[in-house]
C-alpha cells in the first residue's frame, strides 16, 4: 500500500515538471524566430517594416504550402522527392492549355477552367503514379519518386522544349497572385485557407487519423482493418495535388509557364517540413510544423538577403540550420517521453 | 544473406528462378542492350565510344559504390554530388597554390592537391558520420543539409568561376591518358570495385556493415561498434565522392563547383538501387552496383546514338528505375516468406 502511495506520489511532482520542460522545448522554435527577426531588425531596421513582413508572409506561403504537401506523405514514412519536378511540369502543362485555349478563341473563363483542369490532370496523375507503385508495387518511396522526378522532368522539358510558356491570360495572374481577398494577397489567402482545410482533415477525419497511424504503426494498421493501399494512393493524390495548387501560384506569378520552376523545391519543401518538427519515422507533424519550418526558412533566407549576407555562405547557413533544427527536435522528443 | 539462403536450401529449389536471383536479371539486361546497339550502330562499339563509356562509367561507378555502402548500412548519402564538386576545386586550388610556392616540383604540386582533395571528402564524412552515428540525426536530413553546406564552401572558394593552373602532367599524362588501352579512371574505379567487394565480403567491417544495416539491435547485442562503423561507411563514401572529383578535375583540366551536383548524387542512388542495393538496409553487393553504374551509362549513350531527344531521356531512365525495383519487390513477394 505505501508503494502504491509512494508510486502515485513520484508521478504527481513528475507530471508538472515534464509538462513545463515539454512547453519549454516546443517553444524553442518560435522563440528562435522571434530572435532571428530581432537579430535581423538591430542589423537592418528594414526587416520590420510593414511591407517587407508581407513580403515574407507573402514568400512563406508558396514555401509552406509545399511543406504542407510532403507533410502529408512523411507523416505515413513517405517521400515525394518528385514535388520539384511536379510543380515544373504542372507549370509548363497548364500555360500550354491556357495558350492553346486562347488561340482557339475561347473566352476567359473557358481559357482559365482549361489551366486549372490541365495543372490538376496533371499533378494528380504524377500522385496516382507515386501512389500505385509506393502502395501496389511496394517500391521504396525514395525510389518511386526518384523515379518519377526523372518522369517529369522529361515530360515537363519536352512539353516546353525548354523554353518558358508564354500566353498566360492576364485574369489568370489577377486571381492567383496580385488579387486580394479581404485585404490579403491571394498567395496568403489560398495557403491559409488551404492550412485550415488541411488541418481539419488531418486532426479530425477518419483518413487523417488513420495517416497518423500508418506513420506510427503500419502492421497495426493493417491489422485494424484500415485499407492502408487505398489511404496512400490517395495521401500521394493529395501531395501532387497540393504542389499543383502551388505550381498554380507560381505560375500566376511569373506570368509564364516555366520548366525549371521546381528547382530545388523538392528537397526545400522537405527541410521546412522537418526543421518544423515533421518525423521523418513518420506518425508525427501536421500543418503546424509545416508552416513554422517554412517560416523559419524564409525569414532565414530573408534576413541574410537584407544584411547581404553571400548567398554562398547562406547555403552553408541553410545547411546547418537543417541539421540543428532536427537535432534540436530530437533532444525535444527525449525529453518530453 | 541472399545467397545464404539459396545456399541453403535443398537442391531442388535450385529452378532457373533462383539462379536468375543469383546471378540478377541485370547482366541479362546489359549484355542485351550491348548486344542490340551493336546490330543497330556501329558507331557503338567504336573505339572511341567505348573508351567514352568507359570513363564516365567508372566515375558513376567509383561514387555509387560508397553510395552503396552507406545504404546497405541503412543510411542515405544525399551529399556525394557537392563532395564531387568541391574535392574538385580544393585539388585545383591546393595544386595551383603549391604550384606558386614550389614551381616545377610536379610529384610535390599533385601529390599536395590530391591529399587536399580527398581531406576535403574525408571531413565531409566525418561531419556526416559523426551527426548520423553520435547525435542520432536521420541520414537523409543530415546529408541533405551538407549537401547545401559543401555546394555552398564549394562556390565560396571559387565564386562559381573555374580554377586553373594545374600541371600540365596531372591532366595530359593522368586525366586523359590511357594506360593497357583503358582510361587511367577506368584503371582506378577496377581498384576500387576489388577493394570493396574484398571489404565487403572478407573484412570485419564488410560484414559488420551487413550486420548493422540488417537489424541494428541485433548488431548490438552482438558486440558491434556500431558508431565506428557507421562513421566509416560515410567517410568511405565521401572519399570516393572526392577521387571522382579529382579524375574528373583530371579529366577536364580545371577545377569547378558545377561538377557533380544532384544529378550525380541522384544517378549514384539510382545506380545503387538498380544493382539490388535495398534501401531497407543490409543487402547489396558492390560488383552489381558496379554492373549497374556501367549499365546507366551505357543506357544514357545509347540514347545519345539512337537520336532520342535528350530532354526526354530522364523519362526513360526513371521508368527503368521504378520498373527494375518493382520486378524485384514483386519477385520477392511471390517467394515463400522464410
Amino acid at each position: 500500500m505505501s508503494d502504491l502511495e509512494l508510486t502515485v506520489a513520484a508521478k504527481d511532482t513528475d507530471r508538472p515538471k515534464l509538462a513545463l520542460s515539454h512547453r519549454l522545448w516546443s517553444a524553442v522554435l518560435p522563440v528562435a524566430l522571434a530572435l532571428l527577426l530581432l537579430g535581423f531588425a538591430a542589423v537592418d531596421h528594414g526587416v520590420l517594416s510593414p511591407a517587407n513582413l508581407l513580403n515574407i508572409a507573402q514568400q512563406t506561403s508558396y514555401l509552406a504550402l509545399f511543406a504542407m504537401a510532403q507533410t502529408v506523405v512523411i507523416l505515413t514514412r513517405g517521400f515525394d522527392l518528385a514535388l520539384g519536378p511536379t510543380v515544373s511540369m504542372v507549370s509548363v502543362g497548364s500555360a500550354l492549355a491556357m495558350a492553346g485555349a486562347t488561340a482557339s478563341g475561347h473566352g476567359t473563363v473557358a481559357v482559365l477552367l482549361a489551366g486549372l483542369s490541365a495543372g490538376f490532370a496533371l499533378g494528380i496523375a504524377c500522385g496516382l503514379f507515386n501512389g500505385v507503385v509506393v502502395a501496389l508495387f511496394g517500391v521504396n518511396p525514395f525510389v518511386a519518386t526518384l523515379g518519377s522526378y526523372n518522369i517529369a522532368i522529361g515530360i515537363a522539358t519536352t512539353l516546353s522544349s525548354g523554353r518558358p510558356v508564354q500566353g498566360v491570360p492576364a485574369p489568370f495572374s489577377q486571381i492567383f497572385y496580385s488579387g486580394s481577398i479581404f485585404g490579403l494577397p491571394a498567395a496568403i489567402a489560398i495557403t491559409v485557407a488551404v492550412g485550415l482545410g488541411l488541418h481539419l482533415l488531418l486532426a479530425r477525419t477518419v483518413f487523417g487519423r488513420s495517416l497518423y497511424l500508418i506513420g506510427t504503426n503500419p502492421r497495426a494498421a493493417a491489422v485494424a482493418g484500415l485499407p492502408v493501399k487505398r489511404i496512400l494512393v490517395a495521401t500521394y493524390v493529395l501531395c501532387s495535388g497540393l504542389a499543383a495548387l502551388g505550381a498554380i501560384m507560381m505560375t500566376a506569378r511569373t506570368g509564364s509557364g516555366e520548366p525549371n520552376l521546381g528547382g530545388a523545391l523538392s528537397l526545400q519543401a522537405i527541410a521546412g517540413a522537418v526543421v518544423g518538427g515533421t518525423s521523418l519515422a513518420g506518425g508525427r507533424g501536421g500543418v503546424g510544423t509545416a508552416v513554422l519550418g517554412a517560416l523559419f526558412i524564409t525569414i532565414l533566407s530573408n534576413g541574410m538577403n537584407l544584411t547581404r549576407i553571400d548567398g554562398y555562405v547562406q547555403m552553408v547557413v541553410l545547411g546547418a540550420i537543417v541539421i540543428i533544427g532536427v537535432l534540436l527536435d530530437r533532444l525535444r522528443q527525449e525529453r518530453s517521453a | 544473406m541472399n545467397t545464404a539462403l539459396v545456399a541453403a536450401a535443398p537442391r531442388h529449389a535450385i529452378s532457373l528462378r533462383s539462379i536468375a536471383g543469383r546471378i540478377g536479371l541485370l547482366p541479362a539486361l546489359l549484355v542485351l542492350l550491348v548486344a542490340g546497339m551493336s546490330a543497330v550502330d556501329a558507331q557503338f562499339y567504336g573505339l572511341i565510344n567505348v573508351l567514352n563509356i568507359l570513363r564516365n562509367a567508372s566515375l558513376l561507378a567509383i561514387v555509387a559504390c560508397g553510395q552503396a555502402l552507406v545504404i546497405i548500412a541503412g543510411g542515405f548519402d544525399l551529399s556525394v554530388g557537392a563532395v564531387v564538386a568541391l574535392a574538385s576545386v580544393v585539388t585545383a586550388k591546393a595544386m595551383a597554390a603549391t604550384a606558386a610556392a614550389f614551381p616545377g616540383n610536379n610529384a610535390l604540386i599533385i601529390a599536395s592537391g590530391v591529399a587536399a582533395g580527398l581531406g576535403s571528402g574525408a571531413v565531409v564524412g566525418l561531419v556526416n558520420g559523426f551527426c548520423v552515428a553520435r547525435l542520432k540525426v536521420s541520414g537523409f536530413v543530415v546529408t541533405l543539409g551538407t549537401m547545401s553546406a559543401t555546394a555552398g564552401v564549394g562556390l565560396m572558394i571559387t565564386n562559381g568561376i573555374p580554377v586553373y593552373g594545374m600541371p600540365e602532367i596531372f591532366v595530359k599524362g593522368f586525366g586523359r591518358a590511357q594506360a593497357l588501352g583503358l582510361p587511367t579512371a577506368a584503371h582506378i574505379a577496377l581498384i576500387v570495385i576489388l577493394v570493396m567487394v574484398f571489404a565487403q565480403r572478407r573484412t570485419l567491417f564488410g560484414r559488420y556493415v551487413y550486420a548493422i544495416g540488417g537489424n541494428v539491435d541485433a548488431a548490438v547485442v552482438s558486440g558491434v561498434t556500431i558508431q565506428r562503423h557507421i562513421v566509416g561507411t560515410y567517410v568511405v563514401s565521401s572519399v570516393l565522392a572526392a577521387l571522382t572529383g579529382i579524375l574528373l578535375t583530371a579529366q577536364v583540366g580545371s577545377g569547378q563547383a558545377s561538377f557533380g551536383g544532384d544529378r550525380m548524387m541522384l544517378q549514384s542512388i539510382a545506380a545503387a538501387v538498380i544493382g539490388g542495393v535495398s534501401l531497407r538496409g543490409g543487402v547489396g553487393r558492390i560488383e552489381i552496383v558496379a554492373i549497374s553504374a556501367l549499365f546507366l551509362t551505357i543506357l544514357g549513350n545509347a540514347l545519345n546514338l539512337l537520336h532520342v531527344d535528350s530532354r526526354l531521356q530522364p523519362v526513360f531512365l526513371g521508368v527503368i528505375m521504378v520498373a527494375a525495383v518493382a520486378l524485384d519487390e514483386l519477385s520477392r513477394r511471390s517467394k515463400p516468406r522464410v
